[in-house]
């Protein structure tokens, strides 16, 4: 038995360890550790409820459209706003769809690729392709240098890397576009939202104002060309790395419950009619229940903090401020994490037999439910996906790595073939005369705001409590609380742990696998 | 595939660098023996500038808004003119590989960037490889080449050290200069939230070219960056003189892109070039479309809430200029923040209009220092 210890883990967004047990060859247990803690919902308390989705986009740098479109929808239910005028939603999807585009683009190259790419293995590539052969000859230059920046001291010759030279150029030639391109859909979040990372014209009761007509057209030129790249550049690599590393759908297969709150909204802003719509799938079945964000629980036996600060509690009644931190896990040495070892919380959701479960969220958990929600949209990407892989008709064969990273891309290329559409709605309203984008909430109110809206991780929930203009009480459940939840007061591991179980190790001093089953769920 | 000891020269193959290096000794007089002597110069000159950057309490949002930097774009920047050593966000190693890179980096000489705050109260509310963020900077500043801090986070400790400030997150510069630390420690702030990749590229390129570090407010923020307002150069500007205010969002002040003082623009009290370099490849910049929340001060989170209300006692000049009122009294922490004497100076030069000035504050301990306007 060997214990592997990964701390840091690279390209992600926070701060993470992971402890794995290894034997003959496989992962047989394993621990997610968080080692940032910051305590929004304490000093959350007592703000101006017009003032929370500045503070909450500060959650995360990566993705802060989501927390902020869940901040302004819970403070302005709470305030007596249930609904926006439809131009706020179409600037609300059309900021979120622009941050997609990006948030994609970024996991699927820049976080994801070096797990499967070798850079220093480009040198080695024939072409004659111009453009490829500057690639190779700047990587060459890099290398020739000493100086390896970004590509120093990783395991370049364990034996997961086995794509050939020539595949390896093109995947970092489109790495560098990948760099580019990401660019481009967050220049169309900025010219609406003001900046990338975190916007500046939300509101709760709406937006500060509509872009104007050039603004709008910039936006859908950005994106035609962010919808270019996704289908055309990102679509067939994806198709090109589910072929060349079929093993990715036999493992992390994970905790089989899938949960999503769904995201971008229809007209009628309901749950249920999202572009993905909000749902929940138990023990592998393929079939969607309703999910509500009101439900989910929050345990904390395992977490920094006292065991009856969760509980099974909804989240209002949790909070952050009953923290025991008394040090982490130690690195060296034979012990395993024994008691709390995680700064995160567990999450947890009410199963139909009514025992609060560990639920995966992300891509994944979207996509099932919406394919098995009957949109035909996500349906065809999916049996494109499966067909490829030689699985078709089979979705559940997507409940593993495999459909970690080919949702991912699926939801990017759905989220695309709906943004322009927003912005020629937008145009069309404001030529009709129509330019409101504004509701004025009562600011004294008394009231409980929820709001459950996924981010590109996965699927966040905003719970906030107003009184005479002040928060009284601030909640987030976050895609971290629920994939790398520790385990629950029953001792029931969370999606990540559940998913590295099974993983299959080469070499334990060169972890390249458990990274692969850790990226997968983009932590 | 990789030389244990590559040549600097392009085209050049390890052994005729070092014959070039042996005729270039002879030829400057230093005899055949000073070939190392001139191989070691030549390597050392000809090394891209090194550069780890390090994540401590943060949302990653200031490498991601690197990520953004359109001149030059990041690939150049990480493939041709810095070298980046260690970034847990791009870099391909993880786990112990990544901590060698980052004492590799050390060890060979590094600038070192710093996003996110230290935790002075919960040390372990952030820790990298089983050491704490805290431990970590104490450790290695004196190895750094020099130290910039990026974004607020880093600078002043930003939202998590709001009150009641639960870690008790701090600045890098002010956890160095405090209890057992450095007290002259130097750290370069570049606070904004997220810091701008235009503001790093730029101090580094000051920092190459001249070869020293730029001149600093009491902030410790560069001054040819931060010194003047957000007001200063707002698009904005001329409806604020002209008395034309959006009053809530969505009016017809809104459509017309009135000044935003009355919804809770910062920018009067803030020190930034965002007017400037804007965000995004220059796309755009806050003020274009919402209020300014005054993210590059020091302690915003508490001296300029509610976002929502307007700066209290800015003279703001009626239609037409004739008369001036003074509006807006709805902040909870009435706030100095650099304000009075540079208020003083834009009415003593006209820029403002008639009216009475503020009074001006004297700045707390905790409140950053104006860079100009004599109070330094």
């Amino acid at each position: 038995m060997t214990k592997v210890v990964i701390d840091p883990i690279t390209r992600i967004e926070g701060h993470l360890r992971i402890t794995c047990e290894v034997e003959n060859g496989k992962v047989t247990n394993a621990w997610n550790t968080c080692t940032l803690f910051r305590g929004f919902e304490i000093f959350m308390e007592g703000v101006d409820p017009r003032d929370t989705w500045h503070y909450s986009q500060r959650i995360c740098g990566v993705c802060p459209n989501p927390h902020a479109i869940n901040s302004a929808t819970a403070a302005e239910r709470a305030m007596g706003v249930d609904k926006v005028v439809d131009n706020a939603r179409l600037v609300r999807n059309m900021l979120d769809a622009a941050q997609l585009g990006y948030d994609s683009i970024l996991w699927f190259y820049i976080l994801n690729a070096f797990d499967y790419v070798n850079v220093p293995d480009v040198v080695n590539a024939t072409t004659t392709d111009p453009a490829l052969m500057l690639v190779r000859d700047r990587v060459k230059s890099v290398i020739d240098t000493g100086q390896t920046s970004i590509f120093s001291n990783q395991y370049w010759d364990h034996p997961g890397y086995k794509l050939p030279p020539e595949v390896n150029l093109v995947l970092t030639s489109h790495y560098l576009q990948a760099i580019e391109m990401q660019q481009q859909a967050n220049q169309a979040c900025a010219v609406i939202g003001g900046k990338f990372p975190m916007i500046m014209n939300m509101a709760a009761g709406g937006v500060t104002q509509l872009p104007s007509e050039p603004d709008i057209v910039y936006y859908m030129d950005k994106m035609q060309q962010v919808k270019d790249f996704t289908e055309t550049v990102m679509w067939p690599d994806l198709l090109a790395v589910a072929g060349a590393f079929p093993e990715l759908a036999t493992f992390g297969q994970g905790c089989g419950n899938y949960l999503t709150w769904g995201l971008l909204d229809a007209k009628s802003q309901l749950p249920a009619d999202r572009v993905f719509p909000g749902g929940a799938i138990f023990g592998r079945q393929l079939k969607a229940e309703a999910a509500d964000p009101a439900e989910a629980r929050l345990y904390t036996k395992y977490s920094y903090y006292s065991d009856s600060m969760g509980a099974g509690k909804k989240p209002l009644e949790v909070g952050q401020k009953a923290i025991e931190f008394n040090g982490f896990p130690d690195i060296e040495g034979e012990a395993f994490p024994q008691g709390k070892y995680d700064w995160t919380r567990a999450a947890r959701y009410p199963s139909p037999s009514g025992k609060d479960v560990p639920m995966e969220v992300g891509p994944l958990s979207e996509v099932l439910v919406a394919y098995l929600s009957g949109r035909a949209e996500v349906k065809a990407y999916v049996d494109q996906t499966l067909a490829a892989v030689g699985a078709a008709g089979k979705p559940e064969v997507l409940m593993s790595n495999l459909g970690r990273v080919a949702a991912r891309v699926i939801k990017a290329r759905v989220n695309c073939d709906h943004a322009l559409g927003w912005a020629e709605e937008l145009l069309a309203n404001i030529k009709a005369g129509d330019t409101t984008c504004f509701t004025k909430p009562d600011l004294q109110a008394e009231g409980e705001g929820i709001s459950g809206y996924d981010a590109p991780r996965g699927a966040l929930s905003h719970y906030v409590r107003t009184k005479g203009g002040k928060v009284v009480t601030y909640a987030t459940v976050p895609a971290s609380n629920w994939n790398l939840a520790p385990r629950d007061d029953d001792g029931v591991r969370g999606p990540v742990e559940e998913a590295l179980v099974g993983t299959p190790v080469a070499d334990p001093t060169k972890p390249l696998e458990i990274l692969r089953t850790v990226h997968t769920f983009d932590p | 595939m990789r030389d244990a000891q590559p040549s600097p020269v392009r085209g050049l193959s390890r052994r005729e660098f070092l014959a070039y290096c042996g005729s270039l000794a002879v030829l400057i007089g230093l005899g055949e023996s000073g070939l190392p002597q001139v191989a070691a110069a030549i390597e050392q000159a000809l090394k891209r500038p090194m550069l780890v950057w390090s994540d401590f309490q943060e949302c990653l949002g200031c490498t991601i808004a690197l990520l953004q930097a359109t001149a030059p774009t990041p690939a150049q920047l990480i493939l041709q003119q810095i070298s980046l050593a260690y970034n847990e966000a791009a870099m391909a190693p993880a786990g112990f590989e990544a901590e060698k890179s980052f004492s590799d980096a050390f060890a060979e000489g590094t600038f070192w960037v710093i996003e996110g705050s230290v935790s002075e109260k919960i040390p372990g509310a952030i820790s990298i490889g089983g050491k704490n963020a805290g431990d970590i900077v104490k450790e290695y500043y004196s190895k750094a080449q020099g130290v910039i801090a990026i974004g607020s986070c880093a600078s002043f400790g930003n939202v998590q050290a709001r009150t009641p400030n639960p870690t008790g997150a701090m600045g890098v510069r002010a956890w160095l200069r405090g209890p057992g630390g450095i007290p002259d420690a130097t750290v370069i702030n570049l606070p904004r939230c997220p810091g701008h990749g235009d503001d790093l590229v730029a101090t580094l390129t000051y920092i190459l070219v001249n070869g020293a570090l730029p001149e600093l407010d009491k902030a410790g923020r560069p001054l040819f960056l931060y010194g003047q307002t957000i007001h200063d150069n707002c698009e904005r500007r001329a409806h604020f003189e002209a008395g034309e205010f959006v009053e809530v969002f969505g009016d017809e002040g809104s459509q017309k892109h009135w000044c935003l003082y009355k919804v809770g623009c910062k920018g009067p009290v803030t020190y930034a070039p965002c007017p400037i370099n804007r965000w995004n490849g220059r796309t755009s910049w806050c003020v274009h479309v919402g209020p300014c929340t005054g993210c590059s001060e020091d302690n915003f989170w508490n001296d300029l809430t509610p976002f929502a209300e307007p700066v209290p006692n800015i003279p703001v000049p009626a239609i037409g200029g004739a008369s001036a009122q003074t509006i807006g009294l709805g902040l909870t922490a009435v706030t100095a923040v650099g304000l009075g004497a540079h208020l003083v100076g834009q009415i003593a030069t006209g820029r403002l209009g008639a009216g009475a000035p503020a009074e001006p504050k004297a700045p707390s301990g905790k409140v950053s220092e104006t860079p100009k306007g004599g109070d330094s």
